[in-house]
């Protein structure tokens, strides 16, 4: 036990120092984007008649402390993220950041863990099942099925299914939620409503991981089902999908549990194309305005830091979840 | 049982479309009724002379609803102690509309695209009519001049009431005037239509129905100010008043009771930096505090109150205290409802407007959408009309550029002149405007008034690349590292970094002009932004190319002299030489001096404005300003093009518009108020 909470804890220190890393990198990311946020602050001055000038552009400097040197930015911008939860206001929409990323931030996690969830339910039980078939029929089709999900950009299958609805229904299918519901607080009928519109965005970035995991399931699942121990269990009579499950399959899930957080990362990358095409308005879509579009530094920077946090949090899940399965796992990693 | 009957009547009189003893004037059909004082709207004892008959009041059914979901609005009284007692009657264009329904639109984002929008609830004291030629009253109910445009009267209408049920009077005007667009708290620095030459009006209210303008100068285009401009003449004092120390002693305890820094804070909150009449409401602004504030929003006289905002979109009921009815006394407006979703991106936008997801739409439309637009008009069940545009595309150079050897070049004259016949404007009006557009150089007025030489209308609008290669020799600018494009004076390279948004100028434009360039030998790249963004770097002095549509009418410019003043137009437009605008601004103890020119210019319009339309003298001053403005080609015209124009069929008495511009206030000359929804 005690070698296990040991365990726990390096690995959640270990999270820890990748989460300021990490936050060190995004933070000077931030910094690269031209201009300032004093200045973006300041434009907007403009509108009350007035000229700005360089002068009140360095006090506006000043008064944000973006006088101050690099690293103490950063420490009190990670302090305040960290200690206080508070990611400052939007330089463009001059709007709080936590107050506008608010449920927004929770709809894509969910979004991308719900195309995560999709993709392991299907892939897990064909891509065992594909492995262990000698059908060419099966194997083919699945083979087509996979490549197809790998070779077809998540935005193309976006605009393909938004343009056959438009075609066909009249509707664009775009938005997370109808009209009626898109001020209205939480309710089950706006979660329903939710539902029947986040079904696209989780199809189309379930598409690609699922395609994905596939063949990822069913190589792990090839190179262990000829192993010697799978013959012997055979031999002692087990069989079946009995043989399947119970050994080959569960060596082969180990390394897809692991890359978890991986596949997660790999599912909110493709979010904010899918999210500008559908436009849903999530962290996601904001992502992309605030970085491509509206040069945001302070916006983009927090959702950045907030998908890189869930995605270490995941890791630190499945890490600690692997080790209560597998005790190979915790004493490989303390040696 | 009596009263159930009567009640029933009642319910049946106001659902039905009341059918009073007036006869249902429109514009389509005048009944045989004379017209008025103005165009297609009388006064109501007007209309009841000319139609010899009472008018009958009705309402909205859905109105005691619509009220309820403004927050902090008393339950109603009877319409008639809403309506003034002299209410607007307006002749619908087609038919006498019904009530009910959502208008559905599109906009950019929070403050970014939303003016078209906006025109559709908007008032002001006087309007365009839709000829575009004659001002008519509207929250006035009448004005007169004195012999020397030295005195503007506005008379009121009695019993007038803000979207609150509180009385709206001269006050309000005063209020406006006094405590908001002259306090540097509120807004920095005044805008130069509140003031005269430089100088400041005074306002006298002699009753609560009557404000009188004095003018320190003559400007007759004070009036076409209040007819074109989304700032309005006049703002709830018994509203904002209550955070002005000026008005409350106690504004700043008051406002911070309610968890506000001072009162000019809260009236921050609730009216904005600026008068720019959209700006976020404390539901968007403020939503921490909202449980504490009076009301989510200021009170109104548009015919929309906003009762939701957020950064996804907003949503807004009818004012049930609109001062307008219809000919046959059912109160405006007829549309229940407005929904504004933001979507920033051009292609998605498209793609709604075909599916018919919104049912009016111009703002950010380019004449490069036309052709999908056109084709889908059936399957979409909507209808495009393509209008001309007032302004054009345009392009400018930051002639007071941070980097030294940038503001050299973009400074010299040579250069901008090659910049702009490097430009091959047949071939761009052939690919980008299909051939739609008539070739233009950018000549300040638009359309170009009489005074007006024909020569600056075509002014280096020649497409010469060769004579462009030299005179970039001339300056100096050529290729000294033997990449093939050309490097500055000094040697370090020249990239022009040609930021746009789509709401200031099509893509496609962006992208050819960009090309044209390249072919002479100036390295560019195109990138898309968002308005904001684009605003922004204009603001901080980033942007190398300014890039946005430009142009105004004669009438607009005698009330606003911006578009010839540095910058040369406000926040929301195309500008240029912002170091120049600091040195105007401080008085030259800031920013960098502008040349000559631009000095005459500022002088011509102050003078300008205050002379009287049409003199030799007047015409004299036009001709000059004109002169310096396109010799000197500080922006850099394309040519006049139409833009497409949307509604959904189901929208109706729906007129069509003269041109799809911004500069009469987009739809306010075509009333929005009478639209109707019929589904």
């Amino acid at each position: 036990m005690a070698q296990f909470l040991q365990f726990a804890f390096t690995r959640a220190v270990m999270a820890l120092v990748t989460l300021l890393t990490v936050s060190l990198i995004v933070f000077t990311l931030m910094e690269l984007v031209p201009g300032t946020c004093a200045e973006r602050y300041l434009a907007f001055k403009n509108t009350q008649g007035s000229q700005i000038s360089i002068d009140d552009i360095k006090a506006e400097e000043k008064r944000l402390g973006l006088d101050r040197p690099f690293l103490i930015r950063w420490g009190s911008w990670v302090g305040n993220v960290f200690f206080k939860g508070e990611f400052g206001d939007s330089c463009i929409l001059r709007l709080n950041i936590n107050q506008l990323l608010a449920d927004k931030f929770w709809i894509s996690l969910g979004i991308c863990l719900a195309a995560l969830f999709l993709s392991y339910l299907i892939a897990v039980p064909i891509g065992i099942v594909s492995a262990s078939s000698n059908s060419p029929v099966t194997n083919n089709t699945l083979r087509f099925v996979s490549y197809l999900g790998l070779a077809l950009p998540n935005f193309l299958l976006a605009l393909i299914i938004m343009l056959f609805s438009t075609v066909v229904f009249g509707d664009s299918l775009t938005g997370l939620f109808s009209k009626e519901f898109r001020d209205a607080a939480w309710s089950w009928a706006k979660f329903q409503d939710f539902l029947s519109r986040a079904w696209l965005p989780i199809f189309i970035l379930g598409w690609s991981a699922t395609a994905f995991a596939l063949q990822t399931v069913r190589a792990l699942m090839l190179d262990e089902i000829g192993k010697l121990y799978v013959t012997a269990a055979a031999a002692r009579g087990v069989s079946g999908s009995s043989l399947l499950w119970r050994y080959p399959a569960r060596h082969a899930l180990g390394p897809v549990i692991n890359s978890l957080g991986f596949d997660l990362n790999r599912i909110f990358n493709e979010l904010p194309i899918v999210a500008l095409i559908l436009t849903l308005t999530e962290a996601g879509a904001l992502l992309i305005e605030a970085l491509a579009r509206s040069n945001d530094q302070q916006l983009a920077g927090a959702i950045i830091f907030l998908l890189t946090a869930s995605i270490v949090a995941l890791n630190f899940v499945t890490d600690i979840l692997l080790a209560l399965l597998d005790p190979r796992v915790r004493r490989g990693l303390m040696g | 049982m009596k009263k159930f009957l009567l009640s029933g009547v009642a319910l049946f009189a106001l659902t039905t479309v009341a059918n009073a003893n007036c006869p249902a004037v429109t514009v389509a059909d005048m009944s045989g009724v004379a017209a008025g004082k103005y165009p297609q709207q009388f006064e109501l004892s007007e209309f009841q002379d000319a139609a010899n008959c009472t008018l009958e009041f009705a309402e909205n059914p859905a109105i005691g609803d619509l009220n309820g979901q403004i927050k902090g609005n008393p339950d109603l009284p009877p319409l008639a102690e809403r309506l003034p007692e002299e209410p607007l009657v307006v002749a619908p264009y087609a038919s006498i509309g019904k009530y009910g329904g959502t208008l559905d639109a599109l906009s950019n984002a929070t403050e970014a695209g939303t003016s078209d929008f906006l025109s559709t609830r908007h008032v002001n004291l006087v309007r365009y009519s839709d000829d575009l030629a004659t001002i008519v009253p509207n929250v006035a109910r009448d004005w007169s001049w004195n012999e020397d445009f030295t005195e503007l009267t506005f008379f009121l209408r009695k019993g007038h009431k803000w979207s609150d049920g509180q009385p709206f009077t001269s006050a309000d005007v005063k209020f406006w005037y006094d405590n908001l667009a002259l306090d540097s708290n509120v807004i920095e620095k005044p805008k130069d239509y509140v003031l005269v030459g430089g100088e400041r009006m005074q306002i006298e209210t002699p009753d609560e129905t009557t404000v009188i303008f004095k003018l320190p100068a003559p400007k007759p285009g004070l009036l076409a100010h209040f007819a074109t401009h989304y700032g309005q003449g006049f703002q709830p004092k018994h509203f904002l008043g209550q955070f002005h120390p000026d008005i409350n002693a106690d504004a700043d305890s008051h406002a911070q009771s309610m968890g506000f820094e001072n009162g000019y804070a809260a009236i921050k909150a609730y009216y904005g930096n600026s008068d720019w009449t959209d700006t976020p409401t404390p539901m968007l602004n403020s939503p921490d505090l909202l449980d504490k504030l009076p009301a989510n929003t200021m009170p109104t006289l548009e015919s929309h109150i906003v009762i939701r905002d957020t950064t996804e979109g907003r949503h807004y009921v009818a004012n049930p205290y609109f001062h307008m009815v219809d000919t046959q006394g059912n109160q405006l407006p007829y549309i229940s409802e407005q929904d504004e979703i933001y979507a920033n991106d051009q292609q998605v936008r498209l793609l709604k407007l075909v599916n018919g997801e919104a049912d009016y739409k111009t703002q950010s439309l380019q004449l490069s959408d036309a052709p999908l637009l056109l084709e889908n008009q059936e399957k979409g069940d909507y209808t495009i009309h393509l209008k001309p545009k007032i302004a054009m595309h345009a392009v400018s150079f930051n002639v007071t550029s941070e980097d030294m050897e940038k503001r050299k070049v973009f400074g010299d004259l040579r250069f901008r002149k090659a910049m702009s016949i490097a430009i091959n404007r047949e071939e761009l009006n052939q690919v980008a405007y299909f051939g739609e557009g008539k070739i233009q150089q950018y000549i300040g007025f638009s359309p170009a008034p009489d005074f007006v030489d024909e020569k600056w209308k075509t002014f280096a609008t020649e497409y010469d690349a060769d004579g462009a290669k030299s005179l970039l020799d001339e300056v100096g600018v050529v290729d000294g590292d033997g990449d093939g494009f050309r490097d500055l004076p000094n040697g370090q390279p020249l990239v022009l970094n040609l930021q746009f948004a789509t709401q200031g100028i099509a893509g496609q434009v962006v992208e050819l002009i960009g090309q044209y360039w390249s072919d002479v030998g100036i390295k560019t790249t195109v990138k898309e932004v968002t308005p904001d963004e684009y605003r922004s770097a204009q603001s901080s002095n980033q942007l190398d190319v300014g890039l946005w549509e430009k142009g105004q009418p004669l009438g607009i410019i005698l009330g606003n002299n911006e578009l010839w003043v540095p910058p040369f137009e406000n926040y929301f437009a195309h500008r240029t030489g912002m170091l120049w605008a600091e040195w105007v601004d401080s008085n030259g103890e800031k920013g960098v001096e502008p040349p000559d020119y631009v000095k005459q210019l500022i002088a011509d319009i102050n003078a300008f404005q205050s002379t009287p339309v049409g003199t030799p003298e007047s015409d004299k001053l036009g001709a000059r300003m004109v002169e310096n403005m396109v010799s000197n080609l500080l922006f850099i015209g394309t040519a006049l093009t139409p833009d497409p124009i949307y509604h959904r069929n189901a929208l109706k008495n729906f007129v069509e518009f003269k041109t799809a511009s911004y500069e009469y206030y987009r739809t306010y000359p075509y009333r929005a108020h009478q639209w109707y929804l019929d589904e």
